[in-house]
């Protein structure tokens, strides 16, 4: 099968790659795994407190070329976004842009997964880091 | 009931009908398959349909026996290895992992709550960690050098890996018997949940696989 040359881009030159502190309170973390290939993706976002805008991102995966130029793209589409504007992002955008085949949709579902389960990661945290708001409700 | 391979009447060959291979082989759907039936049972269909029987036959009757023995042989390939029996009954019984997971994202757009993963977060997480651990491992290599420690960690790791492995085959061995007793007398729901155990089971047992052959490659 032919990747695309989107897909081959991403996948000589990915952007973002690396880590952020997980435990550092405005950093989200969603770590996924697609279990039809056995493929795992970590997606890392960082975002500004007051803005709820994610001003970084950063991606790792152990998978195949269309799941790593799905995270790479990923990364590259939430930054700046906020939140909830990146909670909009659909895989089949994904699967538009890079023009992936049908049997690799699944590693763009693992990209949408990866930065739901980011975001979910960072909303979690904040509100942990609010016991008072909590304890109101 | 097992499918007609030859006519009654007069012994020859039939079309091969579009039936399930355990149909096929005259066995229910059920998993604690005993190979050594399964195997008499190929071994016989093979010599009857085998090509030089029918080097003499009509085109029609030769061209139906290939038919036959080509089912045949997918349906014992298929049927003798464990996991591509139960991953093929499973297709059977219409589970579709691919489409599962895609609504299962779907949902978790609609509803904005957080999609489950198909294993626990501490598999992933420790399919994760060895992975940075083998890519390392892999440039040292490249580089020329070699780091004793990281090898001996790798080497622990790949051990844990093999027993969680096997003990996972032993658990979807145990899911068989549940399996084949609700066949005859448990109820859909019964049969669900031993489905999706079953699932359950084969999506780790994926993870490590894949690991285990990338750890061997890795350290080579
Ligand atoms: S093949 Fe599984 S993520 Fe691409």
């Amino acid at each position: 099968m032919a990747y695309s040359e989107k897909v081959i881009d991403h996948y000589n030159h990915p952007r973002n790659v690396g880590s952020m502190d997980k435990a550092s309170a405005d950093v989200g973390t969603g770590l996924v795994g697609a279990p039809e290939c056995g493929d795992v993706m970590k997606l890392q976002i960082k975002v500004n407190p007051q803005t709820n805008v994610i001003e970084d991102a950063k991606f790792k995966t152990f998978g195949c070329g269309s799941a790593i130029a799905s995270s790479s793209l990923a990364t590259e589409w939430v930054k700046g976004k906020t939140v909830d504007e990146a909670l909009e992002i659909k895989n089949t955008e994904i699967v538009k842009e890079l023009a992936l085949p049908p049997v690799k949709i699944h590693c763009s579902v693992l990209a949408e997964d990866a930065i739901r389960a980011a975001i979910g990661d960072w909303k979690k945290k904040q509100n942990v880091a609010k016991p008072a708001e909590m304890q109101a409700q | 009931m097992r499918t007609r391979h030859f006519c009654s009447a007069c012994g020859k060959v039939q079309p091969a009908v579009p039936v399930d291979y355990f149909t096929f082989f005259g066995f229910p759907r059920k998993l604690d398959l005993d190979t050594s039936v399964l195997e008499k049972e190929f071994y016989a269909l093979s010599r009857r349909l085998h090509p030089d029987v029918f080097a003499q036959a009509e085109t029609q009757e030769r061209a139906w026996s290939l038919e036959q023995s080509s089912m045949l042989n997918d349906a014992y390939r298929t049927l003798k290895d464990p996991i591509k029996r139960t991953e093929y009954l499973l297709r059977l019984e219409g589970v579709e992992l691919e489409e599962q997971s895609k609504q299962a994202t779907e949902k978790a757009r609609a509803t904005g709550e957080l999609k489950k993963q198909a294993v626990p977060p501490d598999l992933l997480e420790e399919v994760f960690e060895l992975n940075l651990h083998l890519e390392e491992l892999r440039m040292q290599k490249k580089a020329g050098e070699d780091d004793p420690a990281m090898l001996e960690e790798i080497g622990k790791a790949k051990l844990s890996l093999e027993e969680k492995y096997d003990a996972l085959f032993s658990e979807l061995k145990s899911e068989w018997k549940k399996w084949d007793k609700a066949v005859d007398s448990g109820t859909e729901e019964d049969r669900r949940k031993i489905r999706d155990t079953m699932v359950d089971v084969l999506n780790r047992r994926n993870y490590i696989r894949n690991l285990v052959r990338d750890v061997n490659e890795a350290m080579e």
